[in-house]
């Protein structure tokens, strides 16, 4: 009942929040990049793009997806202003 | 040349024992030649689920050693014609075994036997790779379950990287969980893990009362898992089997007459 109510409210069931999480975890687990070395690889993309493109180092994300035991690794960042 | 397939899991307790001993009882049924392989060393349970752990003399790993010749250690399964079980040792451990030890054990029962099914251990270190190697293909079992998933996937891109070709079985499934929205279904652990599906076995409560009394499902026959076990079982066997989706008749017409969409 609360179950029911609580999904009717946020639109989501149980079933679509495992299968969310299995998304992201199985992301992971397939590159076999973990917390640390995943810092450490998104803190050297951002110095080098530094060294181009002045941009602010927290901005850059990692987003790891999987499609069909294919693994995508997008990197996205904002740029800072020009003559900031 | 028989084929040796491995029922196999990643986790512990999602019913690859369940599944070797009763894809080898339909196997058998079928009129297959079977051996039924135990490869948890040290943690040996398919005999209990077979019923036939009173008549245990010799193991794998005497056979291996060389103790006893390979068809002294089998036990035959009286209740059928044609099923074989090599038990596992309990009192050795897994490093007992090699890789190449169980490759040419499996390759020596392939000669004589249509199918080997060798019961994984769970877990991926040394047991999982004995399994695995004398294997041709592979069964992963999951239940529809997130940690059973996120296993299953590892064991999936391991099998992979070996050249083991795997399909799934999802276990215990509950329809009507899934129609609350509290279950993922088997399209989404197909969607997940990208695999070939076997069949989805059900929750079913006869599986757990045949489990006590030592009898695989199948041999029992009416239950809804064993009906989905001879199915899996059939098209292991390269028979052609219709889909089970639940539909009536009348609907089955229609969707063979164009006049409602075909199932996702």
């Amino acid at each position: 009942m609360w179950n029911g109510l609580k999904s009717f409210l946020t639109g989501k069931s149980s079933r679509d929040v495992a299968k969310g999480r299995l998304h992201l975890v199985l992301a992971q687990d397939r590159t076999g990049l973990e917390g640390a070395r995943l810092q450490e690889m998104r803190a050297e993309i951002a110095a080098v793009i530094a060294k181009y493109v002045p941009i602010e180092t927290e901005a850059v994300e990692i987003h790891i997806e999987t499609q069909d035991r294919q693994t995508q690794l997008t990197v996205s960042s904002t740029l800072a202003p020009r003559n900031a | 040349m028989g084929r040796a397939i491995v029922i196999t899991s990643g986790k512990g307790g999602v019913g690859k024992t369940t599944t070797t001993a009763n894809l080898g009882a339909a196997l058998a049924q079928l009129g297959h030649t079977v051996v039924l392989v135990d490869a948890d060393i040290g943690l040996r349970n398919l005999d209990v689920v077979m019923g036939l752990e009173n008549r245990i003399v010799y193991h794998v790993v005497d056979a291996i050693r060389g103790k006893c010749a390979v068809t002294k250690a089998l036990i035959k399964d009286r209740r059928m014609e044609n099923l074989w079980l090599l038990p596992a040792s309990q009192t050795d451990d897994k490093d007992a075994v090699t890789p190449e030890d169980m490759r040419s054990l499996i390759f020596e029962l392939k000669a004589t036997y249509d199918f080997v099914l060798i019961d994984c251990p769970a877990g991926i270190e040394q047991g999982f790779k004995n399994a695995i190697a004398g294997a041709d293909e592979a069964v992963v079992v999951a239940t529809p379950e997130v940690s059973s998933i996120r296993d299953a996937d590892r064991v999936v891109g391991l099998l992979a990287a070996a050249d083991v070709p795997a399909r799934l079985v999802v276990n215990r499934i509950s329809p009507h969980l899934v129609k609350k929205g509290d279950m993922l279904s088997q399209a989404d652990v197909i969607e997940i893990l990208a695999l070939e599906m076997l069949g989805a076995i059900p929750l079913d409560d006869q599986v757990i009362a045949t489990t006590n009394k030592g009898v695989p499902a199948v041999l029992e026959g009416k239950s809804v898992a064993a009906k989905e076990f001879i199915r899996i079982a059939k098209k292991l066997a390269g028979i052609e089997v219709e889909a089970r989706d639940g539909v009536g008749f009348f609907t089955r017409l229609g969707r063979a007459l164009g006049l409602s969409a075909s199932p996702a």
